[in-house]
C-alpha cells in the first residue's frame, strides 16, 4: 500500500489543539452534567468512574510492548501483534477476573481485574521471548535505549544491523505486565459501575427481582465494558501510531495525549450506557 | 482469457457505496419490524442482509481510511467501530420503532467524537479521520442490530431482554434465555467485528481490487448470517429460522464462489510478472 500522507513523522511531540481541548473539556462536563440529571449522585459517580477506567486503559497501552508486523520477523523489539489485539487479550482476560470477583465487592473484583490482566500479559511475554530465543535463535535488545533501565543490560552488541532491535528485553516485559495490569483495572472499572447502574435501575423498570434481571445486566455491562475498552485502546494506539517498545520508548512521552482523548471517548460512550434505560418504556 | 480487469482501481466512488449502504441498512433492517406488524417471524433475515449490506460499505470506509497508513493494522479500525457501535445499537434499541434510526444518530454522535479526539488531540490530523470514523461507528451499528433483529426477531429492546422457555410444558417468561440476557450480544459482536475487520485485511496490496475485496466482504458477512441463524432456533419459530438459515447458506456459497472466481481472474493477471502497479484510486 502506499502512504499518500497520513500521520507527520516530525520530531517533537505535537500538543492537542486548542480546538480539541475546549471541545474535550466541553464534551466531559456537559457528559457528567447529564449523568446527574438523568441518575443523579450514582450517575454521576458512575460517569466519573467509567472516565477513569478509560484513562486507565489508554494509559496502560503504552506500556504494552507492541511490535506488529515487523517483530513477527524479528526486525523490531515487542510482541509480534498489533495494539488492539494484544489489549482485546488482556482486557477480555481481566474483564473476566474482575467479573468473576465481582460479588467480593469492589476492592477484590479491581485486584482480580489487574491481576487477571497482568498475569495473561507475563505468559504472552513470556512464551513470546520463549519462542524468540529458543525458535528464532535471536537476543533481546532494544533499538531505543543503550542500557536496560532496570538490569543495566547493555543492547548494542547483540542489535542485529538493520534492525530497530529484537525480541523482548526486561524493561520491556516489565511494562507489559504493568500494562495488562492498568488494562485489566480500567476494564473491570468500568464493568463494576455499569454494573451498578444496571442493577439498581432494571428491577423498578421491569418490575423484577434483581435475581431475574442479574442475566440482563451483567451481560449488557460486560458488552459495554468492552465496547468502551476497545475504542479506547484503538484510540491509544493511533496516539503511539501502531508500536512501541514499552514505558523506555520516547513515544511513551505522547501518553498526556491519549489520555485526554480517551477521556472524552469514555465520557460520551459511557453517558449513552448510562443513559440507556432512560427511554425504555417511553416509545 | 484475457488479461483485462472490469473494475479499475477506483471502482464504485466510495460516496455512491456510502449512500447504498446507509440507505440499504436502514430499509432492509425497517423490513424485519414487518415481523411486528404481521405477527410473525419469517423476516427476521432481513436483519442480517441490513448487516451484510452494512458491512460492505464498512470494508469500502475502511479501504479509504486505512490507505493513509494509520500504522495500527487494519482491525483497530473494525474494532473502534463495533466498540462505539455496540453502544449506540443499545442505546438506539430501547427507542422502539424508531430504533434504526436513533441508532444512526447516536453512532454518529460517538464517531465524530472518536474522530475529532484523533485528529484534534491525538493529532493523527487524517483529513478522512472524522467522516471515516462516523461512518465506521454506524456501521458497527448497524451490522450489530441488523445480527441482533435477525437472531431474536426484533430490533426492539424489550424483545432482546425477554425471553420464553418450555418448561415441563409450560412456557415461562424468562430474562436468562434471552439474546442479551444469554450474551448471545457478546457473540454478535465478535462476528460483526471479525467481518467488517477481515476482508480489506485480506485483499490488501497492490492487486486490490474493488470488487473482489466488497465479494469477500459480502462472504464475510453472509459466513457470520450462518451462526446467528442457527442461534436463532432458540428465539424465534422453526420454520422462520430455517428460512434464515437458508438465506444464509444460499448467499455465503454463491459470494464464495463468485470470490474464488474473482481471485483467479486477477491472480492471473498477475502471470506475466509485470511490475507493481500503485492504485490510482487513493488505496
Amino acid at each position: 500500500m502506499s502512504a499518500l500522507g497520513g500521520p507527520k513523522q516530525t520530531g517533537g511531540i505535537q500538543p492537542p489543539t486548542a480546538m480539541g481541548l475546549v471541545l474535550g473539556i466541553v464534551l466531559i462536563v456537559a457528559a457528567l452534567a447529564l449523568a446527574y440529571f438523568l441518575v443523579q449522585m450514582a450517575g454521576l459517580i458512575a460517569l466519573v468512574g467509567i472516565i477513569i477506567g478509560g484513562v486507565l486503559i489508554a494509559f496502560g497501552v503504552h506500556f504494552v510492548p507492541v511490535g506488529g508486523a515487523p517483530a513477527a520477523m524479528g526486525q523490531a523489539p515487542g510482541i509480534a501483534t498489533g495494539v488492539a489485539m494484544l489489549a482485546a487479550g488482556a482486557g477480555l482476560a481481566g474483564l473476566f477476573g474482575g467479573a468473576w470477583a465481582a460479588p467480593l465487592g469492589l476492592g477484590v473484583a479491581l485486584a482480580g481485574g489487574a491481576i487477571g490482566g497482568g498475569l495473561l500479559m507475563a505468559i504472552t511475554c513470556t512464551m513470546v521471548n520463549v519462542i524468540y530465543v529458543f525458535g528464532m535463535g535471536i537476543p533481546a535488545a532494544s533499538g531505543k535505549v543503550d542500557k536496560d533501565p532496570i538490569t543495566g543490560d547493555s543492547f548494542p552488541e547483540y542489535k542485529s544491523q538493520g534492525t530497530e532491535g529484537h525480541g523482548l528485553p526486561f524493561i520491556s516485559w516489565i511494562g507489559g505486565v504493568i500494562g495488562g495490569a492498568l488494562g485489566g483495572l480500567g476494564g473491570t472499572l468500568i464493568y463494576l459501575q455499569l454494573l451498578d447502574v444496571y442493577q439498581a435501575q432494571l428491577p423498578v423498570i421491569l418490575n423484577a427481582t434483581v435475581e431475574q434481571i442479574a442475566p440482563v445486566a451483567i451481560s449488557l455491562a460486560g458488552i459495554f465494558a468492552v465496547g468502551m475498552f476497545l475504542v479506547n485502546a484503538v484510540l491509544a494506539a493511533y496516539n503511539i501510531t501502531g508500536t512501541i517498545e514499552g514505558p523506555h520508548d520516547p513515544k511513551f512521552k505522547r501518553f498526556p495525549r491519549a489520555i485526554i482523548a480517551a477521556a472524552v471517548a469514555s465520557a460520551v460512550t459511557g453517558i449513552f450506557a448510562i443513559g440507556l434505560l432512560q427511554l425504555v418504556g417511553v416509545f | 482469457m484475457s488479461v483485462k480487469v472490469e473494475v479499475g482501481a477506483g471502482g464504485i466512488p466510495h460516496n455512491r457505496i456510502l449512500i447504498y449502504g446507509l440507505v440499504g441498512s436502514l430499509v432492509l433492517i425497517y423490513l424485519t419490524y414487518l415481523n411486528t406488524i404481521t405477527g410473525t417471524e419469517y423476516f427476521s433475515f432481513f436483519g442480517g442482509l441490513a448487516a451484510v449490506v452494512a458491512l460492505l460499505w464498512g470494508t469500502d470506509t475502511i479501504k479509504h481510511l486505512c490507505s493513509y497508513g494509520l500504522g495500527t493494522g487494519v482491525p483497530s479500525a473494525g474494532m473502534i467501530a463495533l466498540g462505539s457501535g455496540v453502544v449506540a445499537a443499545l442505546f438506539g434499541a430501547t427507542t422502539g420503532p424508531f430504533a434504526p434510526i436513533v441508532t444512526i444518530i447516536i453512532a454518529a454522535i460517538i464517531g465524530a467524537v472518536a474522530g475529532l479526539m484523533a485528529n484534534a488531540v491525538v493529532r493523527m490530523d487524517i483529513p478522512v479521520m472524522v467522516v471515516s470514523l462516523i461512518e465506521l461507528a454506524i456501521v458497527g451499528a448497524m451490522t450489530i442490530l441488523g445480527l441482533s433483529a435477525m437472531a431474536c426477531g426484533t430490533f426492539e429492546f424489550l424483545g432482546m431482554i425477554t425471553g420464553e422457555i418450555a418448561i415441563l410444558g409450560f412456557v415461562v417468561q424468562s430474562y436468562e434465555f434471552s439474546l442479551i440476557g444469554g450474551s448471545i450480544i457478546a457473540v454478535i459482536f465478535m462476528l460483526g467485528a471479525i467481518a467488517i475487520q477481515h476482508s480489506f485485511n485480506a485483499c490488501l496490496g497492490p492487486g486490490e481490487q474493488q470488487d473482489r475485496t466488497l465479494m469477500l466482504a459480502a462472504e464475510c458477512g453472509f459466513l457470520s448470517m450462518i451462526p446467528i441463524a442457527i442461534i436463532s432456533f432458540a428465539f424465534i419459530g422453526m420454520y422462520a429460522a430455517i428460512i434464515s438459515l437458508v438465506v444464509s447458506i444460499v448467499g455465503w456459497l454463491y459470494t464464495y464462489k463468485k470470490y474464488i472466481e474473482l481471485s483467479k481472474r486477477d491472480a492471473y493477471a498477475w502471470l506475466d510478472a509485470q511490475p507493481i502497479l500503485e492504485p490510482k484510486g487513493g488505496a
